[in-house]
């Protein structure tokens, strides 16, 4: 009888992720990560503001994850390919949350809110840059530079961070890595993860270092008064991982000529390929990096953007000379590396400029770079995949590899590229049609399109808006639903959609 | 010379049909029902053993012999077979066959213990390749690093009247150029002044490359230079000749039925367009314009389709078929069934092989018309009774000197030329006087 009932039941399949082993990783991670909090508390202590929310926060970070750590030791198995997309996603969920505490404990009325606190946090952590700050003059120094170093930390990622310096990290294969790491993985690593998570971060760590200084030099030099060691910091760790956040109201466009121009060139920089130039700077081969495909491309997107948008400014007598070609260049590559900070209010220009930059929104930098959105090599691939279905409609007989760099491209990655495409479009236009009826129920002044424009800039890990949203703006007016499907595009953008999705197939759970 | 010949397949065949009257020949097999067939046609000593077996090879006497081929159709097998050979028999030439290019390449670098590889792949493409360069030709070799290019023709009614009906000596003839036989049904001609060429004619030419493109435009007024041409079939074979014809800058596109290797072609020779189709497909062949084609080559593997496919060419417009003959016997076939030219892997693979068994003196041998004729590049013995006597005296016995390489660069001959001592002689002749004429120069 029990046997028949059995039989009856469909077969319950067994669980195909090794959950303990997961959380056993997160925690070890988790307990790491906590002791970033070091920084922050040393800043608080150096301008005399309280620290204990710093250091709460670790304890917390830490201790919480030293639990974990302990609870799931026993049981813990290897971390494969299918657990390490579920440490990637519950790592970048975790990590947001636990640096929103100190938002939480010392914001203030801004950001004291959970929700607002958490909106922060994903903003900084996915380097995003949106914020629901309204007067900066009331956050704190160590709290901004706790907002900045954020971004910084989130840019070349946690886990590709935990994997470089962590002597006995469990982890197998190199999954784990490109679930981070962003853009399609074409170029096959050569050198084993660690090596390569290893020298992605000393060079991140070394451009920060010289944009620092360049930076400082130019507050010491006189050339600009309000460029103080603290801003140059601060402004580094917003610039090199993309992110946008600015301790000012008016982002970079409260700095001199010189500095955003230095600011830029690095923006340039940080939405560059690190491996590529790793092999220009440090293996010293520029021949072969000034070849590749996708970093032409990406220049020349750029160059073409910042001309496009000079001249509109140039022509309707928004800024002249040497100004609008400033602006336009430090626009163009602000919004295509997706770290959007601005050295002008672009919500009040004309519509067919809120055009251009919209469209920026949706380039992103390259592959292997700290900026989010599409990026250049997948537009570039979706090119040629788009130029053979033409060739192929004539001829279908005919046999077109997909070629980048003259290597061929695999035909399983092409079909990750338009899939990823097709997802992104996909949560683009959910996402911003969810913050459009919430804003239009809750009456937060963002029409449809800022709302669309919300979306993009949120999934591309962009920053600023548009209309109340814009670069001088805030999120703030927006009611919870849209704050929460924000967060929710940030973390989906930062990780590139797949390996988040992933986790809500049945296939990833059961045999 | 004793000749130790591993593998009794096609190749081995026709290395043992080509040598036997001439040299001691031991065969080694795995198969007995193969040496035996072979054993019942020539008198050749057989040895059934496996190459890759030190053991069987050294109870076959490997050791005794001058010359080792090891020309199965496995690649690992004529490796491993060269190396033990090298080892066994000290002072032998080893050559081996192989189908792999990787093989050919890495004995260029020196990193093969061997002293020659052929690859019956290689070999074939080159044989195609210089057929494309000479559109009209049947056939076509090169001499002395290509310096000095050997031709057979088929004089057709169209061909130009300067060379055509009229004696040779009044004939205005592509300079750097020589007539060295006119085959005429069974019968061959070496000529002389007053000899003319006739439509239905067979001509052999030794002349300079840009001659030999001369005298094609001459015989075959209509045919221009390839330069867009269709393989069928993108295997090994395909694959060598597309290398080299997109080398020579010809526009390449190939046809391959298997999806899989179709993809793996078009990813490793970006310059061809590669199709994934049958070719036998006659809405493919119209829409691609195949048709449109300057040449057609047929690399498939089995001849049936070859003829097939290449027969279907024909219909669609392509004038001009080469097809790989498989088979030995297919070559006549293909012929009679209008392809323009077949060529057979394994018969091309042992003419490279052969050579290696001439007198040190034959730098190479050209088989005309199966193995009837035969042109050799002799270097003369300095007692040899030439030395010093002008072409006009020379008398013809059987052979005729088409172009004579003199420090490396080639000459070709007038009637009042000398030959010096040290030069070598690009001669043609009959292959049963072959021996004969090494002999006499």
């Amino acid at each position: 009888m029990s046997q028949a009932v059995a039989q009856r039941r469909a077969p319950r399949r067994a669980l195909a992720v090794d959950v303990p082993a997961s959380l056993n990783l997160i925690g070890t991670l988790g307990k790491y990560l906590g002791l970033v909090t070091i920084f922050p508390t040393a800043v608080a202590i150096g301008y005399g503001e309280t620290f204990w929310p710093y250091v709460l926060a670790g304890v917390v970070a830490s201790g919480g994850s030293y639990l974990l750590e302990r609870l799931t030791a026993g049981s813990a198995g290897r971390v494969g390919v299918r657990e390490g997309f579920l440490v990637v996603s519950a790592t970048w969920l975790l990590t947001p949350a636990f640096s929103a505490l100190p938002y939480l404990f010392i914001g203030g009325d801004q950001l004291s809110h959970p929700i607002d606190a958490f909106f922060e946090g994903m903003s900084g952590f996915t380097t995003t840059g949106a914020s629901v700050v309204t007067d900066f003059g009331e956050i704190s120094k160590s709290l901004a530079m706790w907002r900045q170093f954020t971004q910084w930390i989130g840019g070349m990622g946690i886990i590709v961070l935990a994997i470089a310096v962590l002597p006995r990290l469990r982890v197998g294969g190199r999954q784990l890595l490109e679930s981070e790491l962003p853009g399609p993985e074409i170029a096959q690593l050569s050198e084993r993860i660690r090596e390569t998570a290893r020298l992605l971060w000393v060079l991140y760590v070394g451009l920060t270092a010289v944009l620092v200084l360049l930076l400082a030099g130019l507050g010491w030099i006189g050339v600009d008064d309000r460029m103080t060691l603290y801003e140059a910091i601060s402004h580094a760790f917003g610039t090199m991982p993309t992110g946008g956040f600015s301790t000012q109201p008016d982002s970079a466009a409260s700095f001199a000529p010189a500095s955003q121009w230095i600011l830029g060139l690095f923006m340039l920089l940080a939405g560059a390929n690190y491996l590529l130039m790793y092999r220009a700077f440090v293996r010293r081969q520029p021949g072969r990096v000034v070849r590749d495909q996708e970093l032409m491309l990406y220049v020349a997107l750029v160059a073409i953007a910042s001309v496009a948008i000079a001249i509109q400014l140039w022509g309707h007598g928004i800024v002249e000379g040497e100004e609008s070609i400033r602006t336009g260049f430090f626009q163009a590559v602000s919004i295509i590396t997706t770290t959007g900070m601005v050295s002008a209010d672009y919500a009040v220009w004309p519509s067919v400029m809120l055009l251009t930059i919209f469209a920026l929104m949706f380039v992103g930098g390259s592959a292997g770079s700290t900026a989010g959105s599409i990026k250049v090599i997948r537009h570039l691939l979706i090119g040629r995949i788009l130029r053979r279905e033409l060739s192929q409609t004539v001829s279908p007989e005919v046999v077109l590899p997909v070629r980048l760099n003259g290597a061929p491209v695999d035909e399983r990655t092409l079909r990750a590229i338009a899939a990823f495409v097709l997802l992104y479009v996909g949560a683009w236009a959910v996402g911003g049609s969810i913050i459009a009826i919430d804003s239009a129920i809750v009456g937060a002044g963002l029409g449809p399109l800022d709302a669309l424009g919300a979306s993009a800039t949120a999934l591309g890990n962009v920053g600023p808006g548009f209309g109340i949203a814009g670069p001088f703006g805030s999120f703030a007016p927006l009611g919870d639903v849209s704050k929460l499907t924000m967060i929710a595009l940030m973390f989906l953008g930062r990780l590139e959609i797949v390996p988040v999705v992933v986790l809500l197939t049945r296939h990833y759970w059961r045999l | 010379m004793k000749i130790f010949v591993i593998g009794a397949g096609q190749v081995g065949v026709a290395i043992v049909e080509a040598l036997h009257e001439e040299h001691d020949i031991t065969v080694l097999d795995t198969e007995a029902s193969r040496l035996g067939a072979l054993a019942g046609r020539y008198d050749v000593a057989t040895f059934e053993g496996d190459g890759t077996s030190r053991r069987d090879l050294a109870s076959a006497r490997v050791q005794d012999s001058d010359l080792v081929i090891a020309c199965t159709s496995r690649d690992e097998v004529n490796l491993v077979a060269g190396m033990f050979a090298r080892r066994e028999a000290r002072n032998a030439t080893t050559v081996i066959r192989t189908s792999n290019v990787e093989y050919v390449e890495l004995w260029r670098e020196g990193q093969l213990d061997v002293d020659f590889v052929v690859s019956s792949e290689l070999e074939t493409a080159h044989a195609i390749s210089r057929i494309i360069g000479v559109p009209a030709a049947r056939q076509t070799d090169v001499f002395a690093e290509g310096q000095v290019q050997l031709v057979e023709f088929d004089v057709e009614d169209g061909a130009s009247s300067e060379v055509v009906g009229v004696p040779l000596r009044d004939a205005q003839f592509p300079r750097d150029s020589k007539v060295a036989a006119i085959i005429r049904g069974e019968r061959m001609l070496l000529p002389r002044g007053d000899d003319r060429i006739e439509p239905g004619d067979r001509i052999v030419v030794i002349g300079s490359p840009q001659a030999a493109q001369e005298w094609s435009t001459l015989l075959a007024p209509g045919e221009s230079k390839v330069r867009d041409v269709v393989i069928f079939g993108a295997g090994r074979v395909g694959t060598a000749i597309a290398r080299l014809l997109i080398e020579q800058g010809m526009s390449v596109r190939m046809i391959e039925t298997s999806r899989a290797r179709a993809f793996e072609v078009a990813e490793s020779i970006p310059e061809a367009r590669v199709y994934n189709a049958t070719g036998i497909d006659p809405d493919f062949l119209e829409r691609e314009r195949i048709g449109n084609a300057h040449a057609a080559i047929f690399a498939m593997r089995d001849d049936t389709k070859n003829l097939y496919a290449a027969s279907l060419a024909k219909v669609h417009g392509v004038k001009f078929t080469i097809s790989i003959a498989h088979e030995a016997v297919s070559v006549e076939a293909f012929e009679q069934a209008g392809v323009n030219i077949s060529v057979n892997p394994r018969g091309v693979t042992a003419e490279e092989i052969i050579r290696f068994a001439h007198d040190p003196r034959t730098k190479q041998v050209a088989l005309l018309e199966g193995n009837r004729y035969e042109v050799l590049d002799v270097t003369l013995r300095d007692t040899s009774e030439y030395i010093g006597k002008r072409f006009q005296d020379m008398p013809i016995r059987g052979a005729i000197i088409g172009a004579v390489v003199r420090n490396g660069s080639a000459i070709f001959p007038h009637r009042d030329d000398m030959l010096e001592a040290g030069d070598r002689v690009i001669v043609f002749t009959e292959a049963s006087d072959a021996d004969r004429v090494v002999k006499a120069l």
